[in-house]
């Protein structure tokens, strides 16, 4: 069912056989999912799902249309292009329009791992079953899942482009709440090659929170020193790499617009400690080998040591703007130029402070100031002293995502990890550090486990 | 006459040429209550279910499922994007010694029915050793029968240059307010043709529609690098094409547009308590959250604990906890007109009803399924079992759920004159809520001060936070039946792998007295401090 590169050119090519149009670009898709879900120390539910799918735009002198189907075969391919260019044949004209792209020379990355994309049904019963069994043992109520995903496909353009890639990518996330529950521990990885996922840390960190949670106090909302997780980075901010849009900075409607129609390009608008780049060859995180618009993803650095290095621009806009397309991002790698520290450094290091493991909930309150709110969820701390006091009860936070990662607010940086964001499942790892920032402003409490 | 699916496809690209669409066995299936998409399907499913049994499976079903989507995106006079999208699969769910298994492919043929029908009890067979409690349902009378949503334009009969131009106007109509720079519009609509057969001998067809429209218009200043948005306050149904028509979308636009521009103007909103008036753009997805989620069964008993959370409801509450006021009444109703979670039956066979589950301030009830219900002593589910597609896994959604209006004519006007200093709330904005639903911060898209029982002028930045009893007890007005609005969500995203359901969730325009409102403007704003204490 997972199509090869072979099977790819084939039906993108015959897809293109039946297009009348001026230009075009066919792609083909293909997916197998596996999961498993546990709650209660039992199985939930498990299943498996594989799927295709075929797409094509067109345009008629300039006017665009697209469609897609599930159904690769001749008639089904046939109808999907005729009704892409019955749609094209009403639409005004596309005043975005850009030629599809000609060849291209793509540098493929390694984000494929044959025993990922196989993993045995027992083995994995047998993985989730030795995680309810550790939380009966330590009396916790384990919840979790476990997914693996594999993705093949890709794309011809009618002038003469042709790209294919395959991924896999294997999660695990565990819950462990107390069973009079007061406390609630979760930990979550993810991993292109299951051989380096570690269900056992993942179970026992979910579990260590929840014990060590229990007897959580509630203090008073207000402005905190932070120490936060790569989890709760990763919540916080895992897409970080993908704001720097070019367009919507130059429009006057981003975080990144400046008075009077200018930008922030150039601008030291983040702490020093701070580097965001985007790579697509990273070993622990690799990234598509094509970027936005198909052409082929580089390395590009939005923010060196705090400033603002580049904007992204898609072809269209570069085009209006004669610059050239930005080959990326394809991921957020956040790595700091200055020294790393442990986490338990930065607790020594912090009189009074919160450690925070994840937030939950994020939604976006102000997109001029990049402010959003949400909750810390499964494992919140008082550091006084260089320790951790106690456990304490959830709050809600009110926070600017950039003037948290403002010059001087950014204290510490630890060492990069692949993590995901917990809305996510996992499915969109990024690499993050640990960070300890100078003031985070949490508004109100939640009695929330 | 009626074609099969594949034959559909072999033919409609000659239809295309025509003046029609569709061919002629969309509009035949339509106007007998449902769509044959395949002429196969009973004979594949009886191969199902008899392989299921076969094999050990105590119960099973199947879903033979066929998904059409068009969107259409534009923004100021241009087109982004039109598309039309097809999917069609099925998906195999099996009971086996307790355990659920579960299987899809896209290849609709008897030999990939038996293959997936086999990898379902596979599945279920390899997961059965750790399964410690084993899954039980509650019984459902067998039902043999078609439904279909009830629209006056089916919007895939609709050629797309008929919703261009419907949203290019709308954009047109905000780009003529002085001081509006952008206008994005869209609208999506979403046909599903949906085969149940269960083990139970119930077979099941069903033909859904639903519609998204919806714009955004935002002005910008320049100068200072300021700009507002106000987005569209209708909100998705289950309606045909006539909902274009039926309200006025250009007019909206035009209002969005000159509320988004006094928005730029309008002072930020001191922190505070405040009463508050919300209307019914607004307050949907307040119910939705603080009240749609908590009730849902399987939250509190711990299985979405993973990921979206459980509940501070618990099972021993039911009928006990005072979760509002006593003129609030919440019913959770799955044959609700323009309503869309409305079926004529869930994805297990089981009717759309309608039950209370908030009656007179009290929580009394829960969104059951048949799984779910068995955990609590019950004998039936309510039907809120539903997969999004023919390769999901099928799991307890939340039915429309609808806070009733004041049996009085109360109006809007007559809330508002019983406030002194308060705010008026329009739209939905930012929401956000702890994984128990308790705390919440929810946010809109216009704010009007309220003074001495009069709207005085607009605010901006206003987002009120509380505690959802806490909230719900301090409701002390509702408006009458002509202030009931039907907005619903057309996303709702739950489970692993997450899933999206559509609901919506009918209310009055109500007040609330004494809330806490801040300011997302002065709020957000650690790390500009010098210190940190």
């Amino acid at each position: 069912m997972m199509l090869t590169e072979q099977e790819t050119k084939a039906f993108t090519e015959k897809i293109l056989s039946f297009v009348k149009a001026d230009d075009a670009s066919a792609g083909v898709g293909s997916d197998k999912l596996m999961h498993l879900r546990f709650a209660g120390n039992n199985i939930l539910t498990s299943g498996s799902r594989v799927s295709r799918s075929a797409n094509v735009t067109v345009w008629i002198g300039g006017r665009r249309g697209a469609a897609s189907t599930n159904d690769l075969d001749d008639a089904s391919l046939n109808d999907m292009v005729e009704r892409a260019q019955k749609i094209a044949a009403t639409a005004p004209v596309d005043r975005e329009y850009v030629p599809t792209l000609g060849k291209q020379e793509y540098k493929p990355t390694s984000g494929y791992v044959e025993s990922t994309a196989n993993l045995s049904l027992t083995d994995r019963a047998k993985a989730i079953g030795s995680i309810i069994s550790e939380c009966e043992k330590q009396g916790v109520i384990g919840a979790g899942f476990h997914a693996t995903r594999v993705q093949a496909g890709g794309s011809t353009t009618k002038n003469g482009n042709f790209e294919y890639e395959r991924s896999t990518n294997v999660s695990l996330s565990t819950t462990a709440r107390t069973s009079d529950g007061s406390s609630s521990g979760y930990f979550l990885r993810s991993h292109f090659d299951t051989a380096k996922l570690d269900t056992k840390r993942i179970a026992n960190e979910a579990i260590r929170k929840a014990v060590q949670g229990k007897g959580a106090r509630m203090i008073d909302p207000g402005i905190y020193t932070v120490i936060l997780e790569p989890q709760a980075v990763a919540d916080l901010m895992g897409n970080l790499g993908f704001m720097f849009n070019a367009r919507n900075a130059e429009e006057g409607r981003s975080v990144l617009s400046a008075p009077g129609g200018k930008t922030k390009l150039g601008e030291k608008m983040f702490d020093e400690k701070v580097t965001i780049y985007s790579d697509p060859w990273n070993a622990e995180l690799p990234g598509s080998q094509s970027a936005q618009g198909g052409i082929p993803a580089q390395r590009i650095t939005m923010v060196k040591d705090g400033v603002v290095e580049n904007l992204t621009y898609n072809r269209f806009w570069a085009k209006q703007k004669g610059k050239e397309p930005t080959p990326g991002p394809v991921n957020t790698i956040f790595q700091t130029s200055g020294p790393t520290h442990s986490i338990e450094d930065m607790i020594k290091s912090t009189e009074r402070g919160i450690l925070v493991g994840r937030f939950w909930y994020i939604r976006s309150t102000d997109a001029r100031t990049a402010s959003s709110t949400g909750l810390t969820r499964d494992g919140v701390w008082l550091i006084e002293n260089g320790k951790i006091a106690y456990p304490l009860s959830n709050f809600r936070f009110n926070q600017s995502v950039t003037q948290m990662l403002g010059p001087g607010n950014v204290l510490m940086v630890g060492k990069s990890e692949r993590v995901g964001g917990s809305e996510g499942g996992g499915s969109n790892a990024s690499l993050l550090p640990a960070l300890k920032l100078k003031a985070f402003n949490f508004t109100s409490q939640s009695e929330a486990v | 006459m009626s074609f099969s699916r594949r034959e559909f496809v072999k033919t409609s690209a000659i239809a295309f040429g025509a003046a029609a669409v569709l061919p002629s066995w969309v509009y035949e299936a339509q106007a007998a209550g449902a769509a044959l998409f395949d002429e196969n399907k009973e004979a594949l499913a009886d191969a199902a279910l008899a392989t299921a049994k076969r094999l050990g499976a105590s119960s099973a079903d199947i879903r033979i499922n066929f998904y059409r989507l068009e969107a259409v995106n534009t923004r100021e006079r241009q087109v982004l994007n039109v598309s039309s999208g097809q999917n069609y699969g099925f998906g195999v769910r099996v009971l086996v010694n307790g355990t659920w298994g579960f299987a899809a492919s896209p290849l609709v043929t008897a030999a990939e029915v038996q293959r997936v029908t086999t990898e379902a009890v596979s599945i279920a067979k390899a997961n059965a050793p750790y399964q410690k409690k084993k899954i039980e349902l509650v019984p459902t009378p067998k039902v043999i029968d078609k439904w279909s949503t009830p629209v006056e334009r089916d919007p895939f009969t609709v050629p797309a240059d008929e919703k261009i131009a419907t949203l290019l106007k709308i954009n047109e109509a905000a780009l003529g307010v002085a001081g509006i720079s952008f206008c994005q519009s869209s609208m999506a609509w979403v046909n599903e043709q949906k085969y149940l057969a269960t083990s139970d001998g119930s077979r099941i067809e069903q033909y859904l529609i639903r519609g998204n429209p919806s714009f955004s218009a935002t002005a910008v200043n320049r100068a200072s690098g300021d700009f507002q948005a106000v987005n569209s306050l209708r909100e998705a149904q289950s309606i045909g094409f006539e909902y274009m028509s039926k309200h006025d979308w250009v007019a909206e636009a035009k209002t969005a547009a000159e509320h988004a521009v006094m928005k730029l103007k309008a002072p930020s909103v001191a922190p505070g308590k405040y009463d508050l008036v919300l209307h019914p753009s607004h307050l949907f997805l307040t119910i939705h959250e603080s009240v749609g989620h908590p009730t849902e069964l399987d939250r509190a008993l711990l299985w979405e604990a993973n990921y979206a959370g459980t509940s501070f409801l618990t099972p021993d509450k039911t009928g006990k906890l005072q979760f509002g006021s006593k003129i609030v009444n919440l019913v959770a109703d799955r044959t609700q007109k323009l309503g869309l979670a409305t079926v004529g039956w869930d994805d297990e066979a089981v009717p759309g009803q309608e039950w209370h589950i908030v009656k007179d301030g009290v929580f009394v009830d829960w969104q059951t399924t048949r799984d779910t219900a068995k955990l609590i002593g019950r004998n039936k589910s309510y039907g809120c079992l539903h997969a999004d597609s023919w390769g999901s896994v099928p799991f307890p959604r939340m039915p429309n759920l609808s806070l009733q209006p004041a049996k009085e004519n109360v109006s809007q006007d007559d809330l508002i004159g019983g406030v002194e200093n308060g705010i008026l709330i329009y739209g939905r904005g930012s929401y956000s809520i702890d994984q128990q639903r308790y705390n919440f911060q929810f946010g809109g898209q216009t704010f009007w001060e309220i003074k001495n029982g009069k709207v005085t002028g607009m605010l901006r930045d206003v987002a009120y936070q509380s505690r959802t009893t806490d909230f719900w007890g301090a409701c002390d007005g509702l408006g009458g039946r002509s202030t009931y609005e039907i907005p619903g969500s057309f996303n709702d995203g739950k489970g692993e792998p997450g899933q999206s359901n559509a609901v919506s969730h009918g209310c009055p325009v109500a007040r609330f007295r004494n809330i806490n409102v801040l300011s997302t403007a002065s709020s957000a704003n650690a790390g500009q401090m010098e210190d940190d204490q």
